[in-house]
């Protein structure tokens, strides 16, 4: 036997949110779904157990170890079988694994990597680009926001020091806020953010009888899909073109319906395109299954948030500012800090709120690890970017000149990229697109007796999550299931995916076939600049040496990074009040998505949005789950007897929704 | 649509006892069928008796879905093989109260006005007077 023992890494993208784990870990490794169910010995020396989150992931799956030949992977006589490089192996048989290989366990994709320590790694984390606070756009030249609360007990209170040291006891007093000499103002509710979980919260509210007066919507873009408009026009898609997201998932309407593929098909019937209005009503009628499934688009989405906005007086609700800190008040409610310095102007002020609801979105744009090792060096922010970052000047640059492009990550974003390269080679056939993935994806993740289907190794399904998720069976299992089981269904219906479209899926054929579309997979060693252009060093299997990508342009499209750390708002308030985080490491909500822990006498916090993940509910980023986030919210509200809000029932439901038609103020 | 047994059954037999009773009342009275006949209240009696044994098939074979959902489509192909299996019981067994002589027809006319009334209000009144209804699997108490 060897006297030291292997050490190797495994790779995976968590599941349910697609963040890297890249644990090192000493031969032998039991991975499996119970920690407690994997031995810890075998034959004198201590495995290393490893907890894979999954129902689809039997109790002690499998075990690596090294013989006399070298590594080996062991099933264990799991239920759903182990997969090697696509190919099932043998149960109970040793299977050799070499460097480079994937496992295929469960919904998880692991890669096999020894080689440690000959070339300096990577820092294992996603680095993330920080929004401007100012101007709400990514921004990669905005560092780490500083920390909230200035320290410093001793510092005397001066009006420089935002917020004020009162400010660094968990509970502050009106009558402290207002001896600052700063504006403090009071109103019932408090939605921080202004975006769109804001908004559907506050149409909420105004629909069950609450005052525009009484609501308050701090945020720095007035119209409430802004920085949702701008993410889109960014990963390429513009107002024309289709959301992934339902028909009857209307921010501007809680009822749902006159749906938007309703609306289209009356819309095209008035103007003579009769056709087109009953392609949409079929594609809803017999979505997905029959049809094609029904998306809106984005365009109109945004006119009708525009509708209900001036509905429900939006304008005279929002307001401009940056919150800084909360914080709760010796009378039960919250003091909210904001700052709303304009250029040439400090201008700071306080509100205090019985109810404050924080949707806050996204705090960051993730960035591979290589990708932004190579962006720090070269400080070339032109030609390597991430999807969510403007950059049709790639696209211009492909269109005039011809090149190659390169992209990073599989998902709806990757798809919208390659449609979009697509329509660039119809104006230059000189573009060539190269996709490198992790590893293949030869089946799709299974789930009870269903399975997702994958085709060119997209994985497809309607929208981000099972559609059962929003309203269906499998929301009431994931809020029934406690805090481990539901780490395990998320992983078990999440993972990356993207819309099963017919144009789509005809042009990654097209380009497979034609030969300007390939798809490459293999880990990234690092990015270099080279006077051919940028060259991305993957390590081939097997040591066989190190493969070239060369490309023009590389664009980054894994995703947007909803780490509460990454939000000094979020940070602060989760340092200062020891606020639980999930397992996702999101805010800890309540079924009605409460923060429990921050409730005070006469108030109450809520959250909603992508900062939730991880809780009782799934689909909490999209516009159908902000409403029944807001439902829940607003409901217990409602159960509490507070100012001015009266609970929905049928008749004032019914009430409501004429207004909503007759374009009444509710 | 992504209903729960629970779901299923509450909602059906809501609209089966409101828009229903409503569809049929013409039929039982005479106005539309030839002669007032209250066989038609029975056939609705039996469509929610029988709707749900039918919904625990329809829940069991959803969950080979990867969406757990239940397109449109495949309601409308539901409500004609209930009909297929009311007919077939009334002509070849005989369902108490309802005679053998049931008229085609009739029936046919009647339970596919009661199938569509039930499937549009479903699709709308259904979310415009219980707005919770579409995000607890089709339960509306």
């Amino acid at each position: 036997m060897n006297s030291a023992p292997l050490r190797i890494q495994l790779g995976w993208d968590e599941p349910a949110t697609g963040e890297r784990r890249e644990p090192r870990l000493n031969v032998p490794i039991a991975l499996g779904r119970d920690f407690n169910g994997m031995p810890a010995q075998i034959q004198g020396r201590s495995i290393s157990r490893m907890v894979l989150n999954s129902l689809e992931v039997s109790r002690f799956h499998v075990l690596i170890d090294q013989d006399s030949s070298g590594l080996v992977i062991i099933d264990q006589n799991s239920r759903n079988g182990t997969l090697v490089n696509g190919t099932r192996v043998a149960i109970n048989t040793p299977t050799p694994l070499a460097n480079g290989d994937t496992l295929q366990i469960g919904p998880y994709q692991i890669i096999v990597g020894f080689a440690l320590g000959t070339q300096p790694s990577p820092p294992s984390s996603n680095s993330p680009i920080f929004f401007n606070p100012n101007t709400g756009l990514p921004d990669p030249n905005q560092p780490s926001p500083p920390p909230v609360v200035p320290v410093g007990g001793s510092a005397p209170i001066s009006r420089s020091a935002f917020p004020p040291p009162i400010f660094q006891s968990p509970e502050v007093a009106v009558q402290d806020l207002h001896a600052t000499g700063l504006s403090v103002g009071e109103v019932d509710y408090v939605a921080v953010g202004a975006g769109l979980g804001s908004f559907i919260w506050a149409d909420l509210l105004r629909i069950y009888g609450v005052k525009s007066s009484q609501i308050a919507a701090i945020g720095i873009e007035s119209k409430p899909y802004s920085r949702y408009k701008q993410l889109c026009l960014n990963s390429q898609i513009p107002l024309h073109e289709r959301l992934r997201s339902n028909s009857d998932s209307c921010p501007d309407n809680i009822w749902g319906w006159p749906s938007y593929a309703l609306r289209e098909a009356w819309h095209d019937t008035v103007r003579g395109r009769v056709g087109n209005a009953l392609g949409y009503l079929w594609q809803v009628f017999s979505e997905p299954t029959f049809a094609q499934t029904y998306t809106p688009r984005a365009g109109n989405v945004f006119d009708s948030i525009d509708r209900e906005a001036q509905r429900i007086g939006w304008d005279k609700m929002f307001r401009y500012g940056s919150v800084r800190s909360i914080r709760k008040t010796s009378d039960g409610r919250y003091a909210i800090a904001f700052s709303q310095t304009t250029t040439g102007q400090r201008n700071h002020a306080f509100l205090v709120a019985r109810y404050v609801h924080l949707a806050i979105g996204y705090p960051a744009i993730k960035f591979l690890p290589d990708l932004q090792a190579y962006r720090e060096k070269t400080n070339d922010f032109k030609s390597v970017v991430n999807a969510y970052e403007p950059h049709d000047h790639i696209y211009e640059h492909l269109e005039k000149y011809g090149g190659t492009l390169l992209i990073r990550g599989r998902g709806i974003v990757a798809s919208r990229i390659v449609q979009r390269v697509y329509e660039a080679r119809h104006k230059n056939q000189q573009i060539r697109l190269v996709h490198l993935m992790r590893s293949p994806k030869p089946q799709g993740n299974k789930f009870g007796t269903s399975q997702r289907q994958v085709e060119h190794h997209y994985e497809f399904q309607p929208f981000n999550w099972p559609k059962a998720c929003w309203g269906g069976e499998l929301r009431e299992m994931l809020e029934k299931a406690n805090p481990q089981e539901r780490q395990r269904l998320l992983a078990d219906w999440g993972g990356t995916t993207t819309a099963d479209r017919r144009d789509w899926k005809r042009i990654v054929q097209e380009g497979l076939k034609l030969g300007w579309y390939k798809i490459e997979f293999g880990e990234v060693e690092r990015v270099e600049r080279e006077p051919d252009g940028i060259i991305t060093y993957i390590q081939e299997k097997n040591f066989k040496g190190q493969m070239r990508l060369e490309a023009n342009f590389i664009v980054d499209a894994t995703g947007l990074d909803a780490k509460v750390t990454a939000n000094p708002l979020l940070n602060d308030l989760v340092t200062q009040y020891n606020l639980p985080l999930n397992p996702l490491g999101r805010l800890s909500v309540s079924n009605d998505f409460e923060l429990v822990e921050m409730r005070g006498s006469r108030g109450r916090m809520y959250a909603a949005g992508a900062i939730t993940l991880g809780g009782p509910y799934a689909a909490v980023d999209s516009f159908l789950g902000l409403e029944y986030a807001a439902l829940q919210a607003v409901d217990a509200i409602a159960a509490t007897k507070a100012p001015g809000i009266h609970r929905l029932n049928c008749v004032s439901s019914s009430l409501q929704w004429f207004k909503w038609v007759a374009n009444q103020m509710p | 649509m992504t209903p729960t047994l629970f779901g299923r059954w509450q909602t059906r037999l809501f609209l089966l006892a409101t828009v229903g009773v409503l569809v049929t009342l013409p039929f039982s009275l005479g106005i539309i069928s030839p002669g007032a006949d209250p066989v038609f209240f029975w056939v609705l009696g039996y469509v929610a008796l029988f709707g749900l044994f039918w919904d625990v098939l329809y829940n069991y074979l959803q969950k080979f879905r990867w969406d757990r959902d239940w397109p449109a489509a495949l309601q409308l192909l539901a409500g004609i093989s209930e009909a297929i299996f009311i007919a077939c019981g009334v002509k070849l067994l005989g369902l108490p109260n309802v005679a053998r002589e049931l008229p085609l027809f009739w029936f046919v006319i009647h339970y596919s006005l009661v199938w569509l009334g039930v499937f549009i209000a479903s699709q709308s009144l259904m979310r415009i007077l219980f707005p919770r209804w579409r995000f607890k699997g089709g339960q509306w108490l």
